[in-house]
């Protein structure tokens, strides 16, 4: 099993990006032998009601729901999230929302960010938080060029001990081990993309020292290639039952398939 | 995982580090090897550029010496020597010792000067002389931070002026992944100047970008590098969707040719 829990559809404003709807996302996915992927709509960071970036999200996904499992995108500071998450649950059956501090304009450790994790908690899903969307270093000139800040992130986790987040595309800014190189978030996950596995181990000395239920396979499709990210689990010196781990039993876990 | 290993592949921007005492760190060196021995590359072009707004003599020369150092380690790594083009007549001195007595394979180039700055002349004088390709640190980015920190970053646009000013020249634009805006990037160079290259490294791996850099470049003028950012490097070749003839080229066939151009 390989399950990618950072893909996404939907338009990008500032680049033309291939593969962005549900169908050729999928074929591209499977090109690359993943069999499941988590899904959100780009759009989402940019509509300011989200919600009908998710409704847009269930009609791409409806012929795909054997191999996509939607994400809805949430802004806290905007009108009927809690509505709106309920939907997105309850009745499109989406299995985790993303939120967007940088881009939606909120602290990350903010109230509005408590109040949407401890929700998604009581509702069993995961919160998926992206540190950056694409490199701040070509930004367009109305694109942002912040990204999110660990250890405020690591504050959220903590004010929230019964929400599970997932940090998607973390480069290694902030640290996420105390200096006794423990585990500082217990209920942080992370997504692999960035990692780097060959030169150096740093994604199998992660998951030595965060667990390897802690980590999850992601590429970032359509936005980045595929192959680099799978590189990394084939170069990292891991053992094959921490790699199933990681490639997609933590997933199944987490999403509760 | 090693698809391209029957390429002999050669990595034509990559690096080794040194301690602040300027002494190869050998055992970062033993794992861009194991790196290199995962990926299937088989040579590293490496240099370690100092990135300080003005390097002195003394502190080029010892990073060339570190350099020396692993290219004897190992002989997989090939080197590039790096100068301060500011410092005229030593760098001209340690280009001259790199690469006769040495046996570098090119120079590289930082952003203390633009690469069309009249500063460069005399360098890349003897560089062609030599024979020998000149690889710069180069983008086009576009956030404050990196205006701020890289003021000198020479982009595109000044290589296409520094192909004019210097048409006996080899010159390498290097990473167009390297952060920044590579489609801009890619816009200015589809005027395909005769002696401009670029190489394929950096962290950035959007959907593309190999391949849109060949169709703008051609894919004679366009190297294979990872800038030790080894599974990027490598894995958005493999999904680039490049003939077996392209992959011949981009991996090893285009920079042997530029090792051929040697005239020392």
């Amino acid at each position: 099993m390989l399950f990618d829990i950072n893909t996404a559809i939907g338009h990008w404003p500032f680049r033309k990006l291939p593969d962005n709807d549900a169908s050729a996302l999928r074929q591209l996915l499977e090109s690359h032998k993943i069999t499941m992927a988590a899904v959100a709509n780009i759009n989402g960071i940019f509509y300011k009601n989200t919600q009908d970036a998710n409704l847009e999200l269930a009609v791409e996904l409806a012929p795909h729901r054997d191999f996509f499992i939607g994400v809805a995108t949430l802004n806290p500071v905007y009108a009927a999230w809690e509505r709106d998450l309920e939907y997105c649950v309850r009745t499109l059956g989406f299995k985790g929302i993303r939120l967007l501090p940088q881009y939606h304009n909120y602290p990350v450790f903010s109230p509005e960010a408590i109040n949407i994790a401890t929700a998604a908690a009581q509702l069993g899903i995961p919160v998926l938080i992206p540190q950056i969307i694409v490199d701040k270093r070509q930004k367009h000139w109305m694109d942002v060029e912040t990204f999110v800040d660990v250890n405020e992130l690591g504050r959220l986790c903590r004010k929230v001990p019964q929400a599970r987040f997932i940090l998607t595309e973390y480069r290694i800014q902030g640290s996420l081990t105390d200096e006794d190189g423990k585990p500082l978030y217990p209920n942080l996950y992370i997504e692999i993309s960035r990692l780097r596995s060959a030169y150096m181990q740093d994604l199998a000395k992660l998951a030595e020292t965060l667990g390897s239920d802690h980590l999850l396979f992601g590429s970032g499709a359509p936005f980045k290639e595929v192959s680099p990210a799978i590189l990394k689990m084939q170069c990292a010196d891991l053992s094959a039952q921490k790699k199933a781990q990681i490639n997609g039993l933590n997933a199944q876990s987490l999403f509760s398939l | 995982m090693n698809k391209l290993k029957k390429y002999d592949v050669i990595d034509t921007h990559n690096h080794l580090s040194a301690d602040s005492t300027m002494k190869l760190d050998r055992a970062d060196a033993e794992w861009r090897i194991k790196a290199a021995d995962l990926l299937g590359i088989d040579k590293l072009c490496v240099s370690i550029p100092l990135t300080a707004p003005c390097p002195s003599p003394d502190e080029f020369i010892r990073a060339n010496d570190a350099i020396v150092e692993g290219m004897r380690m190992n002989s997989r790594f090939l080197g590039f020597c790096f100068v301060n083009p500011g410092y005229q007549a030593e760098a001209l001195r340690e280009m001259e010792r790199c690469i006769v007595k040495e046996k570098m394979a090119g120079i590289k180039l930082y952003h203390q000067y633009l690469i069309c700055d009249p500063v460069m002349k005399p360098l890349m004088t003897l560089a062609a002389e030599l024979g020998v390709p000149v690889l710069m640190h180069a983008g086009k980015c576009t956030d404050s931070e990196t205006l701020k920190s890289q003021p000198l970053l020479s982009n595109a646009m000044h290589f296409l002026k520094a192909a004019e000013m210097f048409p006996e020249t080899t010159l390498i634009q290097g990473h167009i992944g390297g952060g920044g805006d590579w489609e801009w990037n890619l816009r200015v160079l589809e005027q395909r100047p005769p002696n401009v290259y670029i190489d394929t490294s950096g962290s950035v791996i959007d959907r593309g970008i190999v391949r849109k850099t060949i169709d703008a470049l051609g894919i004679d003028h366009v190297l294979f590098a990872t800038d030790g950012i080894f599974e990027e490097g490598v894995g958005k070749v493999i999904d680039a969707g490049l003939s077996e003839g392209e992959y011949r080229k981009l991996l090893r066939n285009n920079f042997q040719r530029i090792l051929a151009m040697r005239k020392v």
